[in-house]
């Protein structure tokens, strides 16, 4: 052996016992006999004992007897004597003294100059901690997978590089593949590549580095053995505390039969849309047909009825088209009205221009109707008697005032300071705008007449009591 | 004053529709479908403007169908579409370039307004 400086001391001069001594491991020394020749401070700090019970000892006598271990056995009087050296040998076994224990232990075989019967060197180290750990991470391991296997949904955890760890098993029996062909597979290499999707990729890619979860990314194709289907994934950075290792969880849920059920229910809502405005086409058609052969002071009414059934003919667009549920965007119910309204009344070369000001409310289906005729009529009145030079602005306005919704429907034509009582909003026009506004479960509040212009408010409940019943419905 | 092919497979309204059509002076040509409508478009009849529906019989799209094969037979015919059905991008993409659109019910302005736009486009 070479001099290596070592404090100041070269390492040949340290004595042999003081680096044993050092040692964390136990270490014994028996002679031939399996008698214990010497032991470090390891070995009498970790087995309660001293040099005096132990040196000259038998192996099997110390302490009572507690190494009259049958695996110990095996190992010094069955492999020893065949090998120069064993390595990694367990024990188990219940010590009196220090309770239950794992030891690995070493064993190596040293002859000294002129001892030819040589001794047995055993390197005994505790590793009862370390294995009553893995046995618990084990236990908890064997817990999760038994719960993720009773999800129905299928569950994969991937590695940062994509690759499969693990599975649930309903992702092997939905993607036919068993858990070795899984492991270590690319989850791009899933199926026939369905799921090697850009833009899913670069949602993957931000999951671990930017932790931010993946929250339902749509995803419909062909799938070998499953047929089309469609899958919503949902995906977050998992780990667990004190471990720095990182993981992502992806959950496949398979909404194949919920889409279809939506795709057929939107199917019918268009269908039904679409056949109630054919049959609206035909009412208007008669109507215009009517207006054809009446005097001239009767087209006004026939043109305000058209635009009434155009106004409940706009719901059925909105209907099919809206996503929550069944209740109705009032400020794009509000817009087609005026467009409708302005298209339909007033024509391109008008001067007079209806606006919307609305917020993004919702009105139940059942009190869309009265609401688009309340509109219509007010604005209709507007359009008719505030604007005799032919010029103008109607604003119909939606906002929440509390817990009530508030429609105004202003103009800045002539007011009513002058004008005939028979033209005052809830008066004028029809008394529709009573009934509509009785419909709404709302109050009409006295128009505000100024030196020019009109406003008419009109305040209604969003959500509604339903009689008999203390549950809350949407408005 | 304009010659306008109407296709349209309800006959009351189709015939509503060429009513007012007539009133404001035009001339019109009437078809219930694709077949109907084509023939015309391939005969020597001269054409100003299509107004046609898009849910023609069983053909959802079929007026989306008839304008193209239309525009490929006389590639300065103007095209109106109308449907009672919500539009939707899928048929947006099927609209010919430079045609129009009037939703169902239209009242007589409303199409008045639609065809002045058509024909002065």
């Amino acid at each position: 052996m070479s001099d290596i400086a070592l404090g100041g001391k070269a390492v040949s001069d340290i004595a042999a016992s003081d680096i044993v001594e050092t040692i964390p491991s136990a270490l014994i020394i028996l002679d031939r006999n399996l008698n214990i020749t010497s032991a470090n401070r390891a070995f009498y700090q970790t087995f309660r004992t001293s040099s005096s019970e132990t040196e000259g000892c038998h192996i099997y006598e110390l302490g009572n007897r507690q190494w009259d271990i049958p695996a110990l056995r095996t190992l010094l009087e069955s492999v020893i004597p065949h090998r120069a050296s064993v390595e990694g040998f367990e024990v188990e076994h219940d010590f009196p003294t220090i309770g239950r224990r794992t030891m690995l232990v070493n064993a190596r075989k040293i002859f000294r100059p002129g001892n030819h019967e040589g001794s047995i060197l055993l390197a005994i180290e505790d590793v009862s901690d370390e294995r009553a750990a893995r046995a618990e991470s084990k236990r908890n391991w064997q817990l999760t997978q038994s719960i993720v296997d009773t999800i129905r949904d299928p569950l994969v955890v991937l590695e940062q590089d994509m690759t499969i760890v693990t599975a649930s098993k309903a992702f092997f029996t939905i993607f036919g593949i068993t858990e070795g062909e899984a492991r270590g597979l690319r989850f791009s290499e899933l199926g026939q590549h369905q799921w090697d999707v850009p833009a899913l990729r670069h949602l993957m890619e931000k999951v671990l580095p930017e932790d931010k979860p993946i929250e339902s990314f749509e995803i419909e194709d062909n799938f070998p053995g499953l047929g089309r289907r469609v899958f919503n994934l949902n995906a977050r950075k998992i780990f667990q505390a004190g471990n720095h290792v990182t993981r992502m969880l992806l959950v496949f849920e398979d909404i194949t039969d919920r889409k279809q059920r939506e795709r057929d229910a939107l199917s019918l809502t268009n269908e039904i849309s679409h056949r109630i405005k054919n049959n609206l086409q035909v009412i208007v058609g008669l109507i215009a047909y009517e207006a054809r052969s009446t005097a001239l002071p009767c087209v006004q009414g026939y043109n305000a009825m058209q635009a009434r059934i155009g106004a409940i003919a706009q719901l059925y667009d909105l209907i099919s088209q809206s996503s929550r549920g069944a209740a109705i965007a009032m400020d794009a119910y509000l817009r087609e009205i005026a467009k409708t309204m302005s298209a339909s009344l007033l024509g391109n070369a008008s001067s007079i221009k209806i606006e919307v000001q609305a917020e993004p409310l919702d009105i139940d289906p059942d009190r869309a109707v009265p609401f688009g005729l309340l509109v219509n009529e007010l604005a209709t009145n507007a359009i008719k008697h505030a604007f005799p030079g032919g010029t103008g602005r109607v604003v119909l306005s939606v906002g929440q005032v509390g817990d009530q919704i508030e429609l105004t429907v202003a103009d800045d034509g002539v007011g009513m300071k002058d004008k005939d009582s028979a033209k005052v909003p809830e008066k004028r026009g029809s008394d529709y705008v009573a009934i509509f506004v009785r419909q709404l479960g709302g109050t009409i509040t006295p128009s505000e007449s100024e030196e020019t212009g009109t406003i008419v408010r009109i305040r209604f409940p969003i959500l509604l009591v339903p009689p008999g019943g203390s549950e809350r419905v949407a408005a | 004053m304009a010659v306008i092919l109407i296709v349209e497979d309800d006959a009351f309204t189709r015939e509503i529709a060429e009513m007012m059509i007539q009133d404001w002076g035009h001339d019109t040509l009437s078809a219930s479908d694709l077949d109907e409508a084509l023939t015309l478009l391939r005969s020597s009849q001269h054409i100003d403007a299509l107004f046609t529906d898009i849910y023609l019989k069983t053909a959802v799209l079929g007026g989306c169908e008839l304008a193209n094969r239309a525009i490929k037979l006389r590639p300065n015919l103007r095209v109106l579409y109308t449907t009672g059905n919500s539009i939707t991008d899928k048929m947006k993409a099927l609209f010919a370039e430079g045609t129009h659109f009037l939703p169902k019910p239209y009242t007589q302005h409303q199409l008045q307004n639609s065809v002045e736009d058509l024909l002065a486009a």
